[in-house]
């Protein structure tokens, strides 16, 4: 019965810790919501710290050396940003009203946050900033050289 | 449950609840910190587009300083290179732009430049360390008001690469040091631009 106990919270313990580990990084989150006609409505969220590592799991690895090789010129760049955005964790970086469009992008608590609206649809996206740096650092590295 | 179990489910207690409460406590940290004046030292260029036309566009954007400066050199499109913009009309006509900036640079304040016409008055002046052009277009139906107010400092430094091209992180820089000022301003009856420089992280209007 101790045994067994014991083996629990072994269990349990691991399953907390890693839970806050994986939630304390943040979450990856993407809602689009359509309202016309049948609209879709896609919502994805996923823990930040797994990202990096899901990416060469989840991702066919042709695929994942077209994706390095595409976006290698702009990895650095995009690199760049994100590591000096996490130094503005509170920001109001664009906001543009274009009659019923509307797009803001702004970092909170060390996200960056992108929210799209148009009469139909809108779109909102939450990143971690260190994933983003994360990624675009590990997709930098990959890349072949030029 | 044994005493040594016991003390060990204390330690996983503790462990968890730091990891879960250590972004609560950032969290708190940041919203407490944060306010319309940015940290000490830190400097925002603003954009600002405002139409009054039917559809009222509007277009903010506040974009720190240092991130540009430490950004621009990882761009490499087009004529931009290393923070760096060929221009390659630094020669224009005949004019040497660099010959005419420096003698505009060691002359003492005054209005250099005044253009009277039907169509337009433009006017460009030094004053305080300042490089002013102003320019009144009377020609469109709706007249428009160019205003462009330039520390000389900066102008010094987008000019201080070598020739055709503009130093584009240099003048960043040296418009890091400058006090809050009003760059840009153009208005005319349907829109409002204004580029400026203060500490605060938002657009207050």
């Amino acid at each position: 019965m101790v045994l067994l106990a014991k083996i629990a919270l072994g269990f349990g313990a691991t399953v907390v810790l890693a839970g806050a580990y994986t939630f304390r990084e943040g979450v990856l989150r993407v809602d689009v919501d359509e309202t016309h006609g049948r609209g879709q409505h896609v919502h994805v969220w996923v823990p930040a710290a797994i990202v990096p590592m899901a990416m060469h799991f989840v991702v066919p690895r042709g695929r994942m050396l077209e994706a390095e090789e595409r976006s290698a010129k702009f990895m650095p760049l995009v690199h760049a940003v994100a590591k000096e955005l996490q130094k503005y964790p509170e920001a109001e970086l664009v906001e543009v009203h274009d009659g019923p469009q509307y797009i803001r992008v702004r970092t909170h608590n060390g996200n960056l946050l992108i929210d799209a609206e148009e009469p139909g649809q809108t779109v909102h996206v939450s990143c971690p900033l260190a994933t983003i740096d994360d990624v675009s650092r590990e997709l930098a590295t990959l890349a072949p050289a030029s | 449950m044994t005493s040594r179990t016991r003390h060990f489910f204390h330690v996983i207690a503790f462990l968890a609840a730091a990891f879960l409460y250590a972004p609560l406590g950032t969290q708190a940290q940041t919203s407490s910190a944060q306010s319309s004046t940015s940290a000490h030292g830190e400097r925002w260029l603003h954009v600002r587009v405002i139409s009054t036309n039917s559809k009222g566009e509007t277009v903010r954007v506040n974009v720190p300083l240092e991130l540009a400066e430490k950004v621009l050199p990882a761009i490499d499109h087009d004529r931009l290179h290393n923070g760096k913009v060929r221009v390659g009309c630094m020669d224009c006509d005949g004019v040497d732009v660099r010959t005419v900036f420096e003698a505009v640079r060691s002359s003492k304040d005054g209005e250099f430049v005044t253009v009277q016409s039907n169509d337009a008055d433009v006017s460009v002046m030094k004053k305080e360390g300042m490089l002013f052009v102003h320019v009144h277009d009377k020609n469109k139906p709706k007249h428009s008001q160019v205003e462009v107010k330039v520390p000389m400092k900066v102008v010094e430094a987008l000019l201080s690469g070598s020739k055709d091209e503009l130093d584009i992180v240099a003048g960043l820089h040296a418009l890091a040091g400058q006090g809050d000022v009003e760059l840009v301003s153009v208005k005319d009856d349907e829109n409002t631009i204004r580029v400026w420089l203060d500490s605060k992280n938002v657009t207050t209007d």
